[in-house]
């Protein structure tokens, strides 16, 4: 699509209004391409306008789920305005997608070096960029959502699994003299995944890329079942 | 790997401080395949529940899109089970009391099961 190269050509140049409107003519040919809502963002953020790149990167997702260039720009826009915790859910989840890519692990590791105030730390159950999701043990999704989707049909699946997985934890506890379970973490090749009860009858789960420290997923998950206690009582 | 390969890394593990027995087993049945274990430890409970947690987290990752559970850890209050995974069907599980060093044993661990293969 001739349009995208003349755009992003134009918008390297400098000649910002020119490449928008060549970005807006071409996606009103072609409004299901996430390349061009992605060239139309980066467009908005060269020209500062930060609410309009985040509208257009979110529309990106919309069109590809796994797009790489609408993360990364996310977490950009989140970096400069200073919400180093949402720039590093943005990371993660673009490094779920692309393991390997150094300038993301690098810009995990920049992102992660910031000192953080407690309340921009502050986890938000109800917000899907938290990467938190909250079940209870009978599989039924209460909040939140999955690291790498938004989509609340694949929220629902990992739910009505991980708390079956949780169950069985509890049960092989149980059994084997382990007593109340703390925590459950899977290792896969491209995640690190914590289960952690949060009551009786309510857990969450964490999925992160594999480049997140053991550590840390705990120590987010840690402040994750504190947040999440509190969001049930304030249910209940 | 022979038997004799096998016990070593079952020694291996079971030489970290805190860990009361090891165990190679096959997920696909929970049989134990070989063991180096304290007396009082049920290593044939350990096998079922531990191919059952890792069934159960294949499971979970597969509705993530994640690639398959390559290490389950079960944390509690009293003691650990941490499995990895070797040359399917086989996993290399430890049990360990709450003083354990985990984060040695991971390690320990993974080198163990890649030397199954």
């Amino acid at each position: 699509m001739a349009f995208l190269e003349l755009g992003e050509r134009l918008r390297q140049r400098g000649q910002l209004a020119a490449a928008a409107t060549v970005a807006l003519a071409g996606l009103g040919h072609y409004p299901a391409v996430a390349d061009a809502h992605d060239l139309l963002a980066r467009i908005r953020a060269d020209q500062g306008n930060d609410a309009g790149a985040i509208a257009a990167w979110h529309a990106t997702l919309e069109c590809d789920t796994g797009h790489l260039g609408a993360r990364k720009g996310l977490a950009f826009i989140a970096f400069r305005s200073g919400e180093f915790a949402l720039a590093e859910r943005y990371l993660e989840a673009a490094a779920m997608g692309a393991p390997h890519d150094a300038t993301i692990l690098a810009a995990l590791d920049r992102v992660r070096s910031v000192p953080r105030g407690s309340t921009e730390d502050a986890v938000r159950l109800a917000d899907p960029a938290s990467g938190v999701l909250l079940f209870d043990m009978q599989g039924m999704r209460l909040a939140g959502t999955v690291a790498d989707s938004g989509d609340v049909s694949v929220a629902d699946a990992v739910s009505a699994d991980a708390a079956g997985l949780a169950r069985e934890a509890t049960r092989a506890a149980r059994l084997l003299g382990l007593g109340a379970v703390r925590h459950i973490v899977l290792e896969t090749a491209d995640a690190r995944i914590a289960v952690i009860p949060v009551r009786h009858d309510a857990a969450l789960l964490l999925h992160r890329s594999a480049s997140t420290p053991l550590g840390r997923l705990l120590a987010l998950g840690g402040r994750a079942a504190h947040a999440a206690r509190e969001w049930l009582e304030r249910m209940q | 790997m022979s038997i004799a390969g096998w016990q070593d890394a079952l020694r291996e593990v079971t030489g970290v401080a805190g860990v009361r027995g090891a165990l190679i087993i096959s997920a696909e049945d929970g049989l134990v395949i070989a063991e180096t274990a304290m007396d009082d430890l049920a290593t044939a409970d350990v096998a079922a529940l531990s191919a059952a947690l890792v069934s159960r987290a294949r499971r979970c990752t597969a509705a993530l899109h994640a690639t398959p559970p390559e290490s389950v850890h079960l944390v509690g209050e009293r003691g650990a089970v941490l499995a990895v995974a070797g040359p399917a069907p086989l996993w290399l599980v430890a049990v360990a009391r709450d003083d354990a060093e985990l984060g040695r044993l991971r390690l320990v661990l993974r080198d163990a099961a890649g030397a199954l293969h």
